[in-house]
């Protein structure tokens, strides 16, 4: 007999809380397809397994069997509060299908953060594949949840409501974190984020962790709207004020409300409901606010505001159409109900370009460098990404989002004019040799490539990853005897060899730094190591159906400073290389560069962590030291 | 016009983590003594002590005249345990009036509701640092830091490691201190609202205007009936009173399992869905030895700490913030006590009774020639935006820090002053900072002002013409 497709779970589709309200009462139950695969009771399948231990109550709760008959044929448990299991369940649900957004968009599997143990004054490689997402719906007892990177696992707490009555509340009720599925998508964001980019934990410049925070809210905002039953029922009950941002923004905001108790990054920067007349009212794009404003939360919500901005200015632009045949060409529609035949059109649209805005934001990250990202990089990567999947921008992505980015303040360095040609990362400037220099290099990892991209089995894919960058190391700056031959065999010799390295922003030889930070001068010199941080193949789909075959390999070279005024700073350069297979070609698409020879570049980092600008960045408490040397710590940025 | 003012100002070394400024303000022939604080952070002997050494110190130095106010800032231990400690010198010296803040105002609904609230958190708190103590706890490090924390409440850790549980706890000494300080004046204590502008008292012709700038006093939340946010000074202290109540529930129904459930529901759920089904690959994964890295047993304490935090947070930011503007040349002098972001932000809002529309917060930022450093020199106690904005070129600071403060010199101490903070203040200042430690650096920048510092054994001092 074969196996099912899929697997139906009922689940909540905004915070439990509007279920209990008669407006929303009828949209809030939906039905999550989730790809069907074999789970133990917990559930506990291929990427998460779900414990629910709940240590303030010392005690586990008796784990969902989703193979029961009886909840099978139900498609689930039913929502609820009360019941553990279906918490469980609904965790369960989000959490794949946030998954499933980002493999479909990637083309390839993930593989969570490899385990940081360490065994005598060694990483402990034995113990580094974790295959599963630990998940504890109940692990806290306090109004937060988190992705906490050193136990690969998701945190999520309960509270009790506060004992006055307030909006939706019930009075002294128990509020699940766990089963607000924006919470849910927010923090299973964060750790494939991180599971793609370890090195966003470092704190090197205001973007990051803003960005972080920023990102996966944008994940969990756009897969809200892609629910276009939700947009159906938001849009039919604004009867007529289609115009203005007012229902997208009413449901964004409500978005945030939800993810007030700590984790949004969202909060107000749309727009707000008007205290007094009780309308939501937009918020102007403030390009100021960028420049100005360094808390990882509100500079986050720039970036997410931003996104948002993009999506709105595709919906007016899409949708002016409908708006002209439904009045007969006025734009003003008549009192009363909305005609339900454009209700639908209407969410139809507002869901497919949410669908495919999530697509480019998570594709983008594939263009991103491997650490020290900022929000202009990320524009030139969403540019790029779309360019890649749809070469021809006939529905108007990029030009909104450039719009977007331009009317929040947010531009890129080094670029001289805001147009897709000159935002879009460009092919390598590499000469004769040096192509043949990135041929012979290419070559070397080709087959090991297209193997890893045929095989579906995930701890044996993070083996040949491992085993792949082991080799591109050894290929790039330790080659072994033959080298020589080979060089030679190409016309290639040493020297050559080493400008394709500085190309791709590898530095060989020691590389002396002065750093100048008032007065003050630091001098060191380094012999950097490389670490081949990441190889992977992806496979994807176009926004035409086209298939498009890439490889994405990012590198590293470090150096921490262990001494003087600028202790505890670490220094990174390295760049993400995109090279496309095209007829059994490997060709270099882009290289992303992060200089690690770039004295400017160390300046402005250093000049983050210990100037002033470090004063308000991170939220630590008021009796450590603030430096932006900390790690990102999620526990701490979802706790107010 | 207003005639010209000396203002010398006093830090008292109360020789650990404390707060005890002295002004003396002269006009003409007239004087105005104002004492903001009294306190250190430990209640020990010695440090009872050196109150009453630095109480009878203030008694000698107003001598004959009168002491004109006594402000009392907000309810931590190292602020005022004083005038608990040396209250018998207080009560020889009564001041004419106490200065408070409105959240002291008992005739205050409002202020009565966050005081509830309050007491209910701190009484939590203490009860959750005693759980902390117990062995099946012991292991997890946020006991140390929730004992530190508490100390600010006058704490110590002693009290909170008896064994005994103390069902009625003694009140804490900064409580005690607001009794004290609510009776002492001989007129009824004012309780200063924020945007109150008003002469000194006990100078002739109003040549000193005091400025309220702190604790917030957030009418708008009144109207706010957003879900999330309360009919309170700030929502988060009721929601986080309650999570503290639940973590204490929980933590002395796991201490004695032996005693039956008390009346309360159990929570989350009302029904318990335990130890029945089928746990096998869940306690496999759980218990397994590889795994054990993954385990969350004690994680769920990590919150006491941020609960402490949060709590010392919004006491700091109930701070009462004050400004004393010496009219004739427009100088400030800033008293920003422990007032966090929250209570900084709040400035910007501020509606000043009887001033031109264009006077905010900026203009008394702008014109201060004394700083009194928020928080012993936390970072988070002085805004980015506020010392931005401190320009004159008179500035200097003071910092009522020590830094032979257990709480500093332990391991992962507090970083008091912060450095970056620090070193900020002392480019804004040309070096003309004034620690309770250690003093002055004897800077050329001094040269540019009319006043010099200079000290002993019991304070600094440094006098502003004006």
């Amino acid at each position: 007999m074969a196996t099912p497709k899929y697997r139906y779970l009922r689940g909540y589709t905004i915070d439990p809380g509007f279920s209990t309200r008669l407006d929303t009462m009828g949209v809030n139950e939906s039905v999550y397809k989730i790809k069907w695969e074999e789970l133990f009771p917990g559930p506990i399948g291929e990427y998460v397994e779900v414990i629910d231990f709940d240590p303030a109550n010392d005690c586990f709760y008796e784990p969902v069997d989703l193979d029961a008959k009886e909840i099978l044929a139900e498609n689930g448990l039913s929502p609820s509060e009360g019941n553990a299991k279906f918490h469980q369940q609904f965790v369960y649900a989000v959490i794949m299908q946030t998954i499933e957004n980002f493999e479909k968009a990637l083309g390839r599997k993930i593989i969570w953060r490899s385990n940081l143990q360490w065994k005598d004054g060694r990483p402990d490689t034995a113990a580094e594949y974790v295959q599963k997402l630990r998940v504890y719906p109940h692990a806290l007892m306090d109004a937060n949840a988190f992705y906490a990177p050193e136990k690969v696992a998701l945190l999520f707490g309960y509270f009790q409501a506060a004992n006055r009555i307030l909006g939706s509340n019930f009075p002294g009720g128990a509020v699940f974190t766990c089963l607000s599925p924006d919470i849910v998508a927010h923090e299973t964001t964060h750790a494939i984020l991180d599971s793609i980019f370890p090195r966003y934990l470092e704190n090197t410049n205001p973007d990051v962790p803003a960005f972080h925070e920023a990102f996966a809210d944008i994940v969990a905002l756009l897969q809200r709207f892609s629910n276009a039953k939700l947009l159906e029922h938001q849009i039919e009950q604004t009867r007529g004020r289609l115009d203005e941002y007012n229902v997208m923004g009413e449901l964004a905001t409500q978005f945030g409300q939800a993810l007030e108790t700590g984790r949004g990054a969202l909060r107000s920067a749309i727009g707000s409901i008007d205290k007094k007349s009780g309308k939501w009212k937009k918020n102007e794009p403030n390009p100021a606010r960028y420049q100005h404003c360094y808390e990882a939360h509100d500079r986050g919500a720039i970036l997410v505001a931003t996104i948002f901005d993009a999506f709105m200015r595709l919906y007016n632009f899409r949708t002016q159409d409908l708006l002209r045949i439904a009045t007969q060409g006025s734009g003003i529609l008549p009192q009363g109900s909305i005609h339900p035949d454009l209700v639908k059109r209407l969410s139809a649209e507002a869901a497919d370009i949410a669908s495919h805005l999530l697509w480019i934001c998570i594709r983008a990250l594939d263009y991103c460098p491997p650490f020290d990202i900022t929000f202009g990089t990320y524009l030139r990567a969403l540019i790029t990404a779309d360019s890649d999947i749809c070469p021809e921008d006939n529905n108007g992505y990029r030009i909104a989002l450039i719009e977007a980015f331009r009317a929040w303040g947010i531009f890129p360095e080094k670029v001289n004019t805001l147009s897709v040609y000159s935002l879009r990362w460009s092919p390598p400037d590499l000469n004769a040799a040096e192509k043949k220099a990135l041929k012979l290099m290419a070559g070397h990892i080709k087959e090991d490539v297209r193997k890893i991209g045929r095989m579906t089995d995930r701890a044996g894919i993070a083996l040949e990853y491992k085993k792949v960058q082991a080799k591109l190391q050894r290929v790039l700056v330790n080659p072994a005897v033959n080298a020589a031959v080979e060089w030679r065999r190409e016309g290639l010799n040493q020297q050559d060899w080493k400008s394709f390295l500085k190309k791709i922003g590898v530095v060989t030889d020691v590389k002396s730094f002065t750093i100048r930070h008032g007065k003050e001068r630091t001098e060191f010199t380094v012999n950097p190591k490389l670490e081949v941080h990441s190889v992977r193949p992806a496979f994807r789909t176009g926004r035409g159906d086209e298939i498009i075959e890439q490889v994405i390999i990012s590198l590293s070279q470090s150096h921490r400073i262990k001494s003087g005024e600028f202790k505890g700073a670490k220094f990174r350069g390295g760049c993400t290389i995109v090279l496309s297979i095209k007829n059994d070609l490997l060709e270099v698409d882009y290289i992303i560069l992060k200089r690690f020879d770039s004295d400017q570049r160390l300046a402005a980092q250093i000049s983050y962590q210990f100037g002033a600008a470090s004063l308000q960045a991170m939220p630590v408490s008021g009796y450590d030291e603030p430096g932006n040397t900390h790690a990102v710590n999620f526990q701490q940025l979802h706790l107010h | 016009m207003a005639s010209a003012v000396t203002v010398n100002i006093k830090m008292y070394r109360v020789g650990e983590l404390g707060d005890c400024f002295l002004l003396r303000f002269t006009s003409g022939q007239e004087k105005s003594h104002v004492l903001i604080d009294c306190g250190s952070f430990s209640n020990s002997k010695a440090s009872a002590e050196r109150m009453k050494e630095i109480a009878t110190d203030i008694k000698k130095q107003i001598g004959n005249n009168r002491l004109n106010v006594i402000a009392g800032t907000h309810q931590h231990n190292d602020h005022l345990s004083g005038f608990v400690h040396a209250s018998s010198v207080f009560e020889s010296m009564p001041p004419d009036q106490v200065w408070l803040s409105w959240l002291d105002n008992p005739d205050d609904k409002k202020a009565r509701e966050i005081g509830k609230d309050y007491n209910n958190y701190l009484r939590s708190l203490r009860l959750i640092s005693q759980e902390l103590h117990r062995p099946g706890f012991a292991s997890n490090e946020v006991k140390n830091k929730l004992d530190g924390l508490m100390g600010f409440h006058g704490f110590s850790p002693q009290e909170l490691s008896k064994k005994a549980r103390t069902e009625s706890l003694p009140p804490a000494v900064p409580a005690q201190a607001r009794d004290i300080l609510q009776r002492i004046g001989k007129k009824k204590p004012a309780y200063l609202s924020p945007g109150e502008v008003f002469p000194l008292p006990g100078l002739f012709g109003e040549p000193v205007k005091v400025y309220v700038l702190g604790p917030p006093k957030n009418e708008e939340l009144l109207y706010d009936k957003e879900p999330g946010k309360g009919e309170s000074f700030d929502p988060k202290l009721a929601a986080n009173s309650t999570t503290a109540q639940r973590m204490l529930n929980a933590m002395q129904k796991i201490s004695n399992p032996g005693k039956p459930d008390n009346e309360e529901a159990p929570f989350p759920f009302y029904e318990p869905f335990r130890e029945s089904g089928n746990f096998k690959q869940v306690w496999d994964s759980y218990y397994s030895k590889k795994e054990a890295w993954r385990t969350i047993d004690l994680d769920w304490l990590n919150q006491a700490e941020q609960l402490a935090l949060w709590l010392d947070g919004f006491t700091n930011n109930s701070s009462l913030v004050l400004a004393f503007e010496l009219v004739q040349s427009n100088k400030v002098l800033l008293f920003a006590a422990d007032a966090q972001a929250g209570n900084w932000n709040s400035w910007r809002e501020i509606k000043w009774k009887k001033k031109p529309k264009d006077f905010n917060w900026l203009s008394l930022m702008h014109n201060t020639v004394l700083y009194k450093a928020g928080h012993h020199g936390s970072h988070n106690s002085t805004l980015v935006e506020g010392l931005d904005n401190m320009t004159h070129e008179e500035l200097v600071v003071m910092i009522p820090v020590d830094k032979s403060d257990p709480h500093i010199t332990k391991k992962n101490g507090w970083k008091m002053p912060a450095a970056n903070l620090y070193k900020e203040l002392k480019k804004r200042s040309k070096n003309r900072v004034i620690r309770m430690d250690d003093g002055f650096s004897k800077v050329k920048a001094w040269n540019e002002l009319k006043g010099k510092p200079s000290g002993n054994s019991l304070y600094w001092q440094f006098e502003i013409k004006g």
